[in-house]
């Protein structure tokens, strides 16, 4: 579908390599420029086999490089410089996330990468944007979510504010990164004019569909602090959400209205008309009649396993799902029968399952190649270059 | 600096079917690009999440949203007023339409004849029962884009389950990771990052489908199952599985490779998050902390790892006894990763979030003046549209009536008349 776009993926690290990777992975033509000797970061992070670091088997590098290609250059080279403008001259897009100004001091910087393509889209990622007091502030993924993230109002009201798993904050920024890259390509191709975007890390997540813009907007509506917490305390009512322990692991309970009140109060109570008679059709359930109430839900759900109670609870529409690992979501029959996970084989790392399509559609996603190897494209990149007469 | 034909979606006209969060916010995302969003909204549902019946009092009795209104008074018009309908409203168009009716059907459907995108992220087969399925849809106008939002696609055995995004989180592996470090996944409560994914997934899929017309002529199917969209972002945990055979642990808010963890400060309920990345950043704290037996513990990244619950505490006192803006001036001073855990009142009088005109200040007449959250992103070219922050319920009635289908007026005064058309919704 992207077969006709060609990106150039200059970043190291998690968000702009998945920028890069929702392009690749819908057919554009990716190419990485590595740092002699080493590589992008994330060929340094892992999950290794056996935790043994090689730069040709991190999961993390493997994952957010399928379909690309790699070349390695120096970037203080002149003759590799030169190599490096033939490959903006020909992209629709340039995607970096080095410290705000660094591609400036590389001699790089977006006057005169546009000036040898003007209708190049230049996609500058960073952690506070490219402007502003706190331009220059280092971040980490933590620092990011507290800066950006819905992180005050997540975890426990009595404990300290928890972060998201993972590496998600990266993910999301480099996602937000590729749908403006896109965007401006789009625009570059009606308009015949480039641009040079400005993805600041902390605003990304401030702008976040995760809650964090509606408590922004609510904080400015009414002065609202949105208050920490396991289990939604926000909500109040007859209703509840949140984590209960099952007999073999956890499920996620979000009974957010009274038809999903009444049907839990109706599964729970089924063989207890006291606790029926109690409870369903309540308008407010507060205090220790709560409490009671929360008691005797965790207690029923604690009984069982965690597959049974979704079932069961799925059977009579109530949206209650298990906590699978990682592990039990690869064999899910679901995920399975929807072709979530795509096998290809690499050099170094051999076959392994991928995640696959993010979306689909026709002449959508596919795994054409595994992760390139550290300059695995060097030669073949430059021979193109030659042949088209621009290196 | 910018006219309004200079943005990317300019020209493009989107009709928007969605609902609660992820959805709308895709929606929001391709208005900020020039695109012309027009939420499709019956008067006899509560497409908004919000009731009409919505007062002062009932908030009262139940608490629940009440901070969400202006001054926490949901007014005359509370659909106008919810601050979890209006994040994602900027820039949107609002048409009273109601589609399980023969008026409002026929209406759609000429509407979707002039139009370029499609969004929807109602529940499997809500549209189907309603005889707008995307095979009609293409059928009608086979340059259209539709994009769905199945949470679980729209296949497979669990296709049909309800949830929210907590819901489809715990599906995908992602709070089985959640959690304070060492403590069981449900230490965490919830998060909501499905519906974070989804909106830049669902506008890029989108835009690809836009550049691949231009190639083809024709639009089509585009199934975003948000569950997948998210299931992506721990990628690298599937692989660690087939090499090693293990689940992700519950790291809180630790980290694999940084010494890391958030702090208490001498002010009560403000938080910092400092990261220790590599030796630098370490030869950096230090000189601020001064602290020998912390050299001692942490001299290189093994030691960290080792006595890593050791140096925490030790930074955690340093914290502990300074207020925030001290403990955050000092490391930032000395270039450590750190930040203020932020507070939504600490973001709105954020200095640098000013210096970029972050937030911005709008007015509507339902509404009143208020600041509202940015554009996720920025451009040095054009600017990404910024309309009213609010379209009333049925604001545009008149203008996608008349103006877009050419609605001769006594028809569409019949269609007032009748109830059919409002300004106002009936739930």
């Amino acid at each position: 579908m992207l077969s006709d776009i060609r990106v150039l993926d200059l970043s190291r690290w998690v968000a702009g390599e998945f920028a890069t990777k929702t392009f690749a992975d819908f057919g554009a033509d990716v190419i990485k420029v590595e740092k002699p000797g080493e590589g992008s970061f994330t060929r340094a992070w892992g999950p290794f086999p056996e935790d043994r670091p090689d730069p040709e088997r991190s999961a993390l590098f493997l994952h957010l490089n399928t379909n690309k290609r790699s070349v390695v250059l120096d970037l203080r080279d002149d003759a590799d410089r030169e190599v490096l403008l033939a490959l903006v001259r020909r992209s629709h897009a340039v995607v970096e996330s080095f410290r705000p100004g660094h591609l400036e001091d590389l001699g790089l910087g977006p006057d005169v990468l546009r000036a040898v393509n003007p209708g190049l889209v230049l996609t500058r990622i960073s952690a506070f944007g490219q402007t502003g007091p706190y331009r220059d502030r280092e971040a980490s993924g933590l620092v990011l979510q507290a800066t950006g993230g819905p992180m005050n109002a997540t975890g426990q009201a009595d404990r300290a504010p928890l972060r998201k798993p993972g590496l998600l904050e990266h993910y999301t920024v480099g996602r937000s990164a590729a749908q403006a890259t896109m965007a401006a390509v789009l625009r570059a191709r009606r308009t015949g004019k480039g641009a040079t975007l400005d993805v600041s890390g902390q605003e990304v997540l401030l702008a976040g569909a995760d809650r964090r813009a509606s408590y922004l907007l609510s904080a400015a509506y009414s002065g609202m602090t949105a208050p920490r917490g396991a289990r939604s305390p926000h909500r109040h009512g007859a209703t509840f959400t949140g984590p209960f322990r099952a007999s073999d692991g956890f499920v996620m309970v979000y009974v957010t209205n009274q038809v999903f009140w009444n049907r839990f109060v109706e599964l729970v109570g089924a063989d207890d008309p006291g606790f029926r008679e109690r409870y369903l059709d309540r308008q407010t359930v507060a205090g220790q009649d709560r409490e009671e109430f929360l008691a005797y839900v965790a207690d029923w759900i604690a009984q069982r396993p965690k597959v049974e109670v979704m079932e069961a609870a799925e059977a009579r529409r109530i949206p209650v799902t298990a906590y699978l690992s990682v592990s039990e979501v690869m064999d899910h029959e679901h995920f399975r029968q929807r072709g979530v996970f795509v096998a290809a084989d690499h050099p170094v790392a051999g076959r392994l399952e991928y995640a696959g399509a993010p979306w689909r559609m026709e002449r959508g996603f596919a795994l054409r190649t595994t992760a390139p190897l550290l300059d695995q494209h060097g030669a073949e990149i430059r021979a193109e270059l030659a042949e088209e007469g621009v290196a | 600096m910018t006219d309004a034909t200079d943005l990317p979606l300019s020209g493009i006209r989107v009709v928007d079917l969605t609902v609660v969060w992820s959805g709308p916010g895709a929606a929001a995302l391709l208005g900020d690009l020039g695109a012309e969003v027009i939420r499709v909204e019956g008067n006899d549902r509560m497409s908004r999440q919000v009731s009409a019946r919505t007062t002062k009092e009932s908030i009262a009795a139940t608490g629940y949203h009440g901070g969400t209104y202006p001054d926490k008074d949901p007014g005359a018009r509370p659909y106008d007023r919810s601050a979890v309908f209006n994040w994602h409203a900027r820039n949107k168009l609002a048409v009273s339409m109601n589609l399980d009716t023969p008026e409002g059907h026929e209406a759609f459907l000429d509407l979707v004849r002039i139009s370029d995108v499609l969004l929807e992220n109602n529940t499997n087969g809500v549209l189907e029962k309603l005889g707008i399925g995307h095979e009609r849809l293409l059928e009608v106008n086979p340059r259209l884009v539709v994009a769905r939002m199945p949470p679980l696609g729209m296949t497979g055995p669990m296709s049909g389950y309800l949830g929210y995004g907590p819901n489809f989180n715990s599906l995908v592996g992602i709070a089985a990771m959640d959690g304070y470090e060492g403590e069981e996944p449900d230490s965490a409560g919830e998060n909501y990052h499905m519906d974070e994914a989804a909106p830049a997934g669902v506008a890029f899929a989108v835009e690809a489908a836009l550049w691949d017309r231009e190639n083809t002529g024709r639009g089509g199917l585009v199934e975003i199952a948000q569950a997948e969209n998210v299931l992506v972002e721990i990628g690298e945990y599937f692989l660690d599985r087939q090499f090693n055979d293990r689940d992700p642990e519950v790291l809180g808010n630790t980290d694999p490779h940084a010494l890391q963890d958030v702090f208490a400060t001498a002010d009560a309920d403000r938080w910092v998050a400092v990261s220790v990345r590599d030796d630098r950043d370490w030869a950096a704290l230090n000189g601020v902390l001064d602290d020998d037996e912390l050299r001692a513990l942490g001299a290189d990244a093994a030691g960290r790892r080792t006595h890593s619950a050791a140096v925490r505490q030790r930074i955690g006192t340093w914290c502990a006894a300074r207020p925030v803006d001290a403990v955050v001036a000092e490391l930032v001073a000395a270039g450590v990763p750190v930040a203020e855990v932020m507070s939504e009142p600490r973001l709105l009088e954020d200095p640098h979030l000013a210096a970029r005109g972050w937030f911005r200040e709008r007015s509507h007449p339902s509404i009143g003046t208020h600041r509202y959250p940015g554009h996720p992103w920025r451009s040095d070219d054009f600017e990404l549209a910024w309309g009213r922050p609010v379209p009333g319920f049925g604001e545009d009635n008149e203008y996608v009536y008349l103006t877009l289908l050419g609605m001769p007026r006594e028809k569409y005064d019949d269609l007032v008349a009748r109830g059919l058309v409002t300004d106002h919704q009936l739930v």
